[in-house]
């Protein structure tokens, strides 16, 4: 337990120094955000229809960014492989480092919704919905797109294609999170969709730790 | 095999079975339709399988296998999103809805693409084909949600009406044709997968005999 701590601190002192692109990830969110109200119309109205929706893509996009070096720079320059050497399972690893790209990426996504909300013209009396999908749908989103990110050190390389492969299974987080805050808005309620999005969380978090070391395995073979 | 089903089930499905007393003769769709939305499933469920093996068992064949099953896995989504398409258009007054059942069929269509991609972008056919089958572990979870889309959410696309538990609701003319084209879609699966199966087998020998008959020569 100790060392998964220890682990974790590692990650988090990296994204600190700014030798990983968690910040600059983090600043994309945000001009991303931007995007929907400059490309769509000031209208607040039609803002106001999307605004659930631009904030869970822009959130998807950029940790989609960020997981593209999840494993990749500790792959490349092999502390990796010291660190399996060092005698921790690679799962815990995998599992710390899920954990600090969320401490570093989704968490200062949650906090920083409310406010990016207002600006894009979402009513503040649903800002506890929108923390709540995405405290439960990034975390989902990190995990999800573990085993690919590790893939693609076994690859070699990344950028379009683990785009490529990590889209289409990071869509039904994307659904079930705008859904649930469309839904609330018009009335329906949006607790059956955060149930759904609820229960993506476990599963992902039981298989991807194997999956994503069977991928880094593969790599070093 | 593939073809007396096929041709068997092509016969019976467009002029030996009743047209719908709603549809009309739209309903012939369902014969391409149904076996092939049928057959994208199984693929893909054949292919987690086959990645289980490979992945827990190592076993040298299932990793083939399931590569080799995701092209023809694609086609048969490819095929049932068009037909359905199609059909989609008399019945239902437009192409395409957003509707759970298409938009999860259409995200298994995405996963076969990315699959077919990822073990293609390997130089060592070895270790992309272990990664497809990490990769098919994952898209696994698409297929519960493609089977009960129906039942959770409440649009557009009709509830089952073949597979239920309580048997088919389904008349028995418009049932044969349609056991014969699934039968046929299997056949010509099971035969193509064979024939990928050689072709990768072969290229595989093809490579080996390649580097020998070089490292004889020096």
């Amino acid at each position: 337990m100790k060392k998964f701590y220890r682990l974790i601190l590692r990650d988090i002192h990296l994204v600190i120094k700014g030798s990983s692109d968690a910040g600059a990830a983090l600043l994309f969110y945000l001009l991303a955000i931007i995007m929907f109200p400059l490309s769509s119309g000031t209208e607040s109205t039609l803002l106001i229809s999307i605004a659930g929706g631009a904030i869970w893509v822009a959130a998807l996009f950029s940790s989609l960014l960020s997981l593209d070096r999840l494993f990749r720079s500790d792959f490349e320059d092999g502390s990796l492989e010291q660190l399996v050497l060092s005698g921790i399972s690679l799962e815990t690893i995998v599992i710390s480092k899920c954990f600090a790209h969320w401490l570093t990426n989704g968490l200062p996504i949650v906090i920083l919704s409310p406010i990016l909300a207002l600006i894009i013209g979402l009513d503040f009396s649903y800002w506890w919905i929108l923390c709540l999908t995405l405290l439960l749908g990034t975390p989902s989103l990190t995990l999800i797109g573990a085993t690919p990110a590790a893939l693609s050190c076994a690859i070699g390389k990344g950028g379009v294609l683990t785009a490529l492969i990590i889209l289409p299974l990071m869509l039904p987080v994307l659904i079930l999170g705008s859904g649930a805050i469309t839904a609330e808005i018009s009335g329906l309620g949006g607790f059956g969709h955060i149930y759904a999005l609820a229960a993506i969380l476990p599963l992902s978090l039981l298989a991807v730790p194997f999956l994503a070391s069977k991928a880094l395995r593969l790599g070093w073979e | 095999m593939t073809f007396i089903f096929i041709s068997l089930g092509l016969w019976y499905g467009l002029f030996n079975s009743p047209p719908d007393y709603q549809q009309g003769e739209t309903v012939r769709i369902m014969y391409v339709h149904v076996p092939a939305a049928w057959m994208a499933m199984m693929v893909y469920l054949s292919m987690t399988i086959m990645s289980i093996f490979a992945l827990v068992w190592r076993h040298p064949l299932a990793d083939i296998l399931s590569k080799c099953s995701a092209p023809i896995g694609a086609s048969f989504t490819l095929i049932a999103l068009v037909t359905g398409s199609i059909w989609g258009k008399p019945t239902w007054g437009t192409w395409w809805v957003w509707d759970a059942r298409l938009t999860s069929v259409f995200i298994l269509f995405l996963i076969y693409m990315g699959h077919i991609t990822l073990v293609r972008s390997f130089e060592d056919e070895y270790k992309g084909a272990r990664a497809g089958a990490i990769l098919t572990l994952i898209g696994a979870f698409n297929l519960p949600i493609i089977k009960f889309s129906v039942d959770w959410w409440n649009t557009l696309h009709q509830p089952a009406s073949v597979i239920k538990l309580d048997g088919p609701a389904i008349h028995i003319d418009m049932m044969i044709p349609l056991i014969l084209m699934a039968l046929g879609f299997l056949f010509f699966y099971f035969s193509f997968l064979l024939i990928n199966v050689q072709t990768e087998l072969n290229n595989r020998k093809l490579k080996k005999l390649f580097i020998q008959s070089f490292s004889k020569k020096n």
